[in-house]
């Protein structure tokens, strides 16, 4: 297993920046950028194909991401050479056309940025930390091999890692199942066996049996039923607490995520809109895609639901980004919004009345 | 209100290797026209088993053992397959849970969206046919028989009456499909010029050519004399044409100024038009076949007072007249044949009152007792009469239930006593099991009697309450009803689905159900579209048979919140366009708040909680209902969740007393020793729990509930002012 390197509470544990996942010409993700602190959960919604799930993958390097790059304690796990090349190829292009002190100056920049580029791959190939990143999948049919027994699926990271003596196996294995609420009779079974909200267990098992720093949960609770999701989201929240883990969650039910997460974050067709602590983003939400987003949950409650108005959102008639291109801008300590200047200065405008 | 679906003491089991899983245990609820209907439950809750019985699509190893669902006068559990193509999509429509499995993964997803169009399109046009030619015929001999008199002129007169209504009803549906088609053109030329004037604008206009060849196609079916007409459609041509030579050629930004000015013109004269008054197109029917001269040349409003009047007094007064006499007379006629059914009913109930049943006799009975009931049906009332309608079909099933039973029972003797050693030898070495052994009779023979008894008994009361004289029928209204019926089924026949209008109606749907891209799209596969895209084909495919009734079994789980937000918003503008009636089947309680008039909660194939959305969000009387609002966060929870234990019980070995009573943190002793009536609570609301006893300690409802209530009532009033 790696070496430990010790991470304070509150400290930043993992760091995306500028992260681009394409495939072919469709930008699954497109430069995103974003901190986890240790011990905190950071969820992540949006509607389906916004590029949540990739950016979950991409961080546990099921992809090879395409630009940007990825840090995990400080080190880099992950980066992408894409934004080199750009930057090479445009430099080659301008050094036709330029001369003398200019050309040597470009040329030096390609060669570092080849060095660059170097590096990236290097650190790219790099396995360490590669189990402190766990991931719970969405769906707890599909993600559990139905023909081994849940001993063999939970044991089967710490038998990768080179993990030989049984009984250290076997007590690991036995220590993650009570921790998720099964019994040491489940071992022995298949997950046929068992019903959604145990098979879910049994991957949250798999998961912790590596002692991950950072659990990734891909819509741990969506194919659930609501009182076994209830009973799923009380598990992480005690796993949390005890072993002292940061969750990044993925999820489409936004009471879901509310109610889990510290922090959010935004998503909306690859890009990051908005991100802040949740409760001023429920609170006090600035992008119009959140608003629209927000508008958008139902609530138990019927005379307050034939009152709610739901928002739609239209890019093109929200923004007029024709001049001045968006970027992501702190609007409050904390709450940052994709905008560009004009929207700035009015979301400020908006929460200075407000505040 | 009308009820369109009464599912009544539905019992549905599964024969598996494990023994007989009770899936559905007893319910009874009705559907209302209009309405939508919630049930929620846990997953293995009975509820998708209680849907696909009325499509008529349980698995293989299912056995309905009892109940009824009745539907426009027939009996779904009891229906031939034949019958039910008539039914299934077209009438009863389902939106299923699982994408994946219900798209047919190597047919292109634009066939798969019109296949059901099409080949429903020429079923539709040709049972209209029927019907109006049937119910025609039918009233027509009631009318000469009962106006006429023996007087052949006169005879004469009103079978001429009857095929120029005949005739003018169709001239009414073209002319009014013309008008209808138009306008839809003309709304819709209109709303395609806005989009691409507000995309020019945002300097965001893509697909030039296409948008605009669009615009140009649209422009072509606006004219109609009352829609856009004369000069304004010479001129709305005229505009085409230029755009056409715009968009024929290179299309460059410098070029935007003329395009719209040639689109603010078009826009500005169809938008003009679509103000102007509808025409009565019933009665210009009738003037336009029979009055011999063209229409006068008036405002419309006039015009149709004119024509209402012309109608009026050559035909429809008279017409009207007649068909009440006509109604009245088959009303008699059947009360005769009625008053015989109901003799025979009683004397041949002795044949089945014997201690053992004689096949031969009691079939006989039977065949003779349906005929009779089925005579005595007044085939003119367009409201059908369910429980004379299904007689027959029950009562054969009844007794097939009856006789295949004696066969059965021997069966299920030999399995009784394999079961009953099981449970003997683990008494003996002092298990204590916690299941009982069921008892060995398959079918109850008293208790299949007793239902062939009950349903003579309940037909010949049906027909005593309808002869005593207290019922008085309204035949104007019915002359009314009647008329309205033969209009819907001429236009059912006149509307012809072509592959074009198919196509083109699929990709409006497309576009309704939010896929972007729609023309691409309608050339794919159903692999290439992501979950939430292949959910939202699926409920387009349900939409374009356009039923009257809608099931929808966890239509949004797989959807994330927006898209959900869309397509509930979706179903329930259809649900008012159309007046559909809806099941909507769902584990989500928050979903249902704004889509449910009446709820029904599941639990263990029972329905534990039933009344209007309001009953069950405001003043919840199950625990399970609370365990159920206290499961799930809303946004301003923060309190740990309320999670509920366990699993549902294995339905192979249901539990003696309330199935909820091993989760429940609230349960009483007796909970697990009985099961708990339906306690009336108010007139729409009931549930089954034993805290509703009298004797029963009183329960509060938990304080995350009531705090939700309190929280969300404050929000409410403030958005309110």
């Amino acid at each position: 297993m790696s070496d430990r390197v010790d991470v304070k509470k509150g400290e930043t544990l993992l760091k995306v920046e500028h992260l681009c996942q394409y495939f072919k010409s469709n930008k699954a993700v497109d430069d995103v950028s974003f901190e986890v602190k240790k011990g905190e959960v950071f969820g992540l919604v949006g509607e389906s194909g916004c590029g949540k799930t990739t950016t979950g993958r991409s961080v546990i390097k099921l992809y090879d991401i395409t630009s940007g790059d990825i840090y995990f304690k400080g080190e880099r796990i992950a980066a992408g050479t894409l934004s080199y090349k750009r930057n090479i190829s445009e430099a080659r292009k301008k050094m036709k056309s330029a001369d003398g002190a200019r050309k040597e100056e470009l040329a030096a920049y390609i060669k570092d940025q080849q060095v660059q580029m170097k590096e990236a791959r290097k650190d790219h190939k790099k396995k360490k930390f590669y189990t402190d990143i766990q991931m719970i999948f969405q769906d707890p049919i599909a993600s559990l091999d139905p023909r081994m027994t849940v001993k063999q699926i939970i044991a089967e990271g710490l038998v990768i890692n080179g993990e030989k003596d049984k009984k250290v196996i076997e007590k690991k294995v036995y220590d993650a199942l009570e921790m998720v609420g099964l019994v040491r009779e489940h071992a022995g079974r298949y997950p046929h066996e068992f019903s959604g909200g145990q098979r879910q267990r049994i991957g949250v098992a798999r998961a912790v049996v590596m002692e991950p720093e950072l659990i990734i949960a891909d819509e741990p609770v969506s194919a659930l039923d609501v009182s076994i999701q209830a009973q799923v989201i009380n598990l992480l929240d005690d796993l949390r607490e005890k072993m002292g883990l940061t969750v990044l969650f993925v999820a489409h039910d936004l009471s879901v995520v509310k109610y889990f997460s510290d922090r959010i974050g935004v998503m909306y067709y690859g890009k990051m809109v908005e991100l802040a602590d949740s409760d001023e983003l429920f609170a006090h939400p600035l992008h119009p895609y959140t608003r629209s987003l927000l508008s958008a949950i139902p609530m138990p409650d019927p005379e307050y639901e034939k009152q709610r108005k739901r928002i739609t959102y239209v890019p093109l008639k929200e923004h007029d980004y024709s001049v001045d291109g968006p970027t992501m801008r702190e609007i409050t300590p904390g709450h940052f919004v994709h905008c560009n200047q004009v929207e700035f200065e009015r979301y400020q405008a908006q929460l200075g009345i407000q505040s | 209100m009308e009820k369109k679906l009464s599912v009544s003491n539905l019992v549905v089991s599964f024969r598996t290797p494990a023994g007989k899983v009770q899936a559905v245990r007893n319910i009874s609820f009705d559907l209302h026209k209009g309405e939508t209907l919630a049930i929620v439950g846990e997953s293995g809750s009975g509820k998708s088993v209680t849907s696909k019985a009325i499509l008529g699509i349980l698995a293989g190893n299912s056995i309905v053992e009892g109940g009824s669902i009745i539907y426009d006068g027939m009996d779904l559990l009891k229906v031939s397959e034949d019958d039910f193509y008539h039914i299934r999509g077209d009438k009863i429509a389902m939106i299923f849970q699982d994408p994946l499995s219900s798209l047919n993964p190597i047919m292109r997803i634009g066939k798969q969206l019109t296949e059901a169009m099409l080949l429903k399109g020429k079923a539709r046009q040709k049972a209209s046919r029927e019907a109006f030619n049937s119910t025609l015929a039918l009233f027509q001999k009631a009318m000469v028989e009962s106006s006429a008199k023996g007087d052949e002129t006169k005879a004469e007169e009103l079978r001429t009456m009857c095929r120029n209504f005949d005739k003018f009803e169709f001239k009414h549906i073209a002319l009014e499909q013309e008008y209808m088609s138009a306008h839809e053109a003309a709304v819709e030329v209109v709303a395609a010029i806005e989009d691409a004037l507000f995309h020019i604008d945002k300097n965001a206009f893509e697909d030039e050519k296409y948008n605009l060849n669009e615009i140009i196609r649209l422009t072509k079916q606006v004219g109609n004399d009352y829609v856009v007409c004369g000069r304004e459609l010479e001129e709305v041509n005229r505009l085409a044409g230029e755009l056409g030579k715009v968009s024929g050629g290179e299309i460059k930004k410098k070029e935007y100024p003329e395009t719209i000015r040639i689109l603010t013109r078009i826009k500005d004269i169809v938008a003009g038009s679509l103000k102007k008054a509808e025409p009565d197109f019933f009665n210009m029917g009738y003037y336009i076949t029979f009055s011999g001269e063209s229409l006068p040349d008036l405002p419309v409003p006039e015009l149709n007072a004119f024509l209402r009047k012309y109608t009026e007094e050559h035909f429809m007064a008279k017409f009207r007249r007649y068909a009440a006499e006509a109604l009245a007379y088959s009303d008699e006629g059947h009360k005769a044949l009625k008053r015989k059914a109901l003799e025979m009913l009683i004397e041949k109930r002795k044949v089945f009152q014997e201690e053992h049943l004689d096949k031969e006799a009691c079939f006989q009975a039977a065949r003779a007792l349906t005929q009779a009931v089925e005579e005595s049906i007044d085939k003119l009332e367009i409201v059908k009469d369910s429980v004379a309608y299904t007689f027959g079909v029950c009562l054969k099933s009844d007794l097939q239930i009856y006789f295949g039973g004696i066969g059965k029972n021997k069966k299920a003797a030999l399995v009784h006593e394999k079961q009953q050693k099981k449970y003997d030898r683990l008494v003996k070495r002092g298990k204590q099991p916690s299941w009982k052994v069921p008892p060995s009779t398959a079918v109850d023979l008293e208790l299949a009697k007793e239902t062939i008894l009950a349903r003579i008994d309940r037909m010949t009361d049906h027909y005593k309450e309808l002869l005593d004289g207290s019922r008085k029928r309204d035949y104007d209204r019915e002359t009314r009803d009647l008329i309205t019926f033969f209009k819907e089924n001429a236009s059912g026949v006149v509307l012809k689905v072509t592959k074009t209008m198919a196509r083109y109606k699929a990709l409006k749907l497309m576009e309704e159900v939010g896929i972007a891209d729609t023309r691409k799209r309608y050339r794919q596969y159903p692999f290439e579209f992501s979950g939430g895209m292949r959910q939202r084909i699926v409920i387009a495919i349900a939409l374009a048979a356009d039923p009257d009734i809608l099931i929808c079994d966890e239509p949004t789980t797989a959807l994330d919140v927006t898209i959900q937000a869309q397509i509930l918003e979706l179903i329930n503008d259809l649900k008012a366009k159309r007046n559909l009636s809806i099941i909507f089947i769902t584990h989500d309680l928050g979903v249902v708040a704004n889509m449910a008039d009446r709820i029904a909660v599941m639990y263990a194939g029972k329905i534990v909680e039933m009344g209007t959305s309001e009953d069950v969000f405001y003043s919840p009387a199950h625990p399970y209902t609370w365990a159920l609002l206290s499961a799930m966060p809303d946004v301003e929870t923060n309190e740990r969740l309320e999670a509920i234990p366990g699993t549902p019980p294995n339905m192979v070995y249901p539990p003696v007393g309330d199935a909820f009573a091993d989760r429940n943190k609230y349960a009483l002793k007796i909970d697990f020793e009985m099961q708990p009536p339906m306690f009336q609570i108010s007139e729409t609301h009931q549930a089954a729990t034993w805290l509703l006893h009298p004797d029963a300690p009183k329960v509060e409802i938990p304080k995350a509930i009531t705090d939700r209530i309190a929280r969300m009532k404050a929000k409410g009033g403030a958005s309110h002012e």
